[in-house]
């Protein structure tokens, strides 16, 4: 599959679903208190800006803030379940981010495409900058 | 990326399961609130108690009240390194809850609160 920059109307609405749940998962941890919850809601709330905003460094790296943000909620519910603590918002959290995966997977399958073929065309790019060898494509938006 | 997903969904599956059934682990006490217990304060992100005593060998009632917005507990545990629980108190943003705590063996017990695990404490039992 061949990466892709234009939006359809499908792409807007998961996008902005998946803004809204980067949102919602950044304003419980922003109300848990302490400097880790507090990062971690800045760190979403980042990523919340870094998924739409329309500069054209972050649209040549959207693939790589998508793969950041399932990697980040990723480890924000594998600690939690390692750590707890397992009350009724921690799990409204967790289903949030375990949305927000899911629709992030789903913005990058119709994006980018195969993510082990991005990576291999970026590590490609890398090193053709790098001086080592020819690119062989380039990611979407 | 059709391999992805359904990985992507086990592994958050995996991980709600087993804070699920760490949580239905939680030992819970019940009995009548003594009005006399012991109260502990979470305020400013850290508790105003550092050490209380009880007496050993009777329930006792803890009085827990957050003066904080976040939320916070109090969960007792035999040591320091917060493996054997003893008592779990129930996750209270601004506001208080009473939390029924089983009779304790003369000794030193850890409390913390689950959310925020820099906030401890100390019971001695005697």
């Amino acid at each position: 599959m061949t990466p892709r920059s234009s939006l359809r109307p499908l792409d807007v609405v998961i996008r902005i679903a998946i803004v809204g749940l980067t949102l919602g998962t950044a304003y419980i941890h922003s109300t848990l208190g302490g400097l880790l919850f507090t990062l971690n809601a800045l760190g979403y709330l980042v990523a919340a800006v870094a998924v739409v905003i329309p500069l054209g460094l972050a649209i040549r790296f959207r693939w790589f803030v998508r793969l950041g943000l399932m990697g980040y909620a990723a480890t924000a519910i594998v600690a939690w379940a390692i750590q707890g603590p397992y009350y009724s918002t921690a799990f409204i959290a967790k289903g949030i981010e375990v949305a927000l995966i899911t629709l992030l997977a789903v913005d990058f399958a119709r994006m980018d495409g195969n993510p082990v073929n991005v990576i291999k065309s970026e590590l490609g790019l890398l090193a053709t900058r790098l001086g080592r060898r020819p690119a062989t494509g380039q990611a979407g938006a | 990326m059709k391999r992805i997903l359904p990985a992507l969904a086990l592994v958050a599956l995996a991980a709600i399961s087993a804070a699920c059934s760490s949580a239905a682990a939680q030992p819970v006490a019940s009995g009548p609130v003594d009005p006399n217990g012991p109260t502990i304060v979470a305020k400013n992100m850290a508790f105003t108690t550092s050490t209380v005593e009880v007496k050993a060998g009777s329930n006792f009632t803890l009085h827990f009240d957050n003066q904080d917005s976040a939320p916070h507990n109090v969960a007792i545990f035999t040591d320091s390194s917060a493996s054997q629980k003893v008592s779990v108190g129930e996750i209270v943003a601004a506001g208080k809850k009473d939390q029924v705590v089983p009779a304790l063996k003369a000794g030193t017990y850890f409390f913390r609160c689950d959310v925020h695990t820099n906030m401890t404490g100390t019971i001695v039992a005697k």
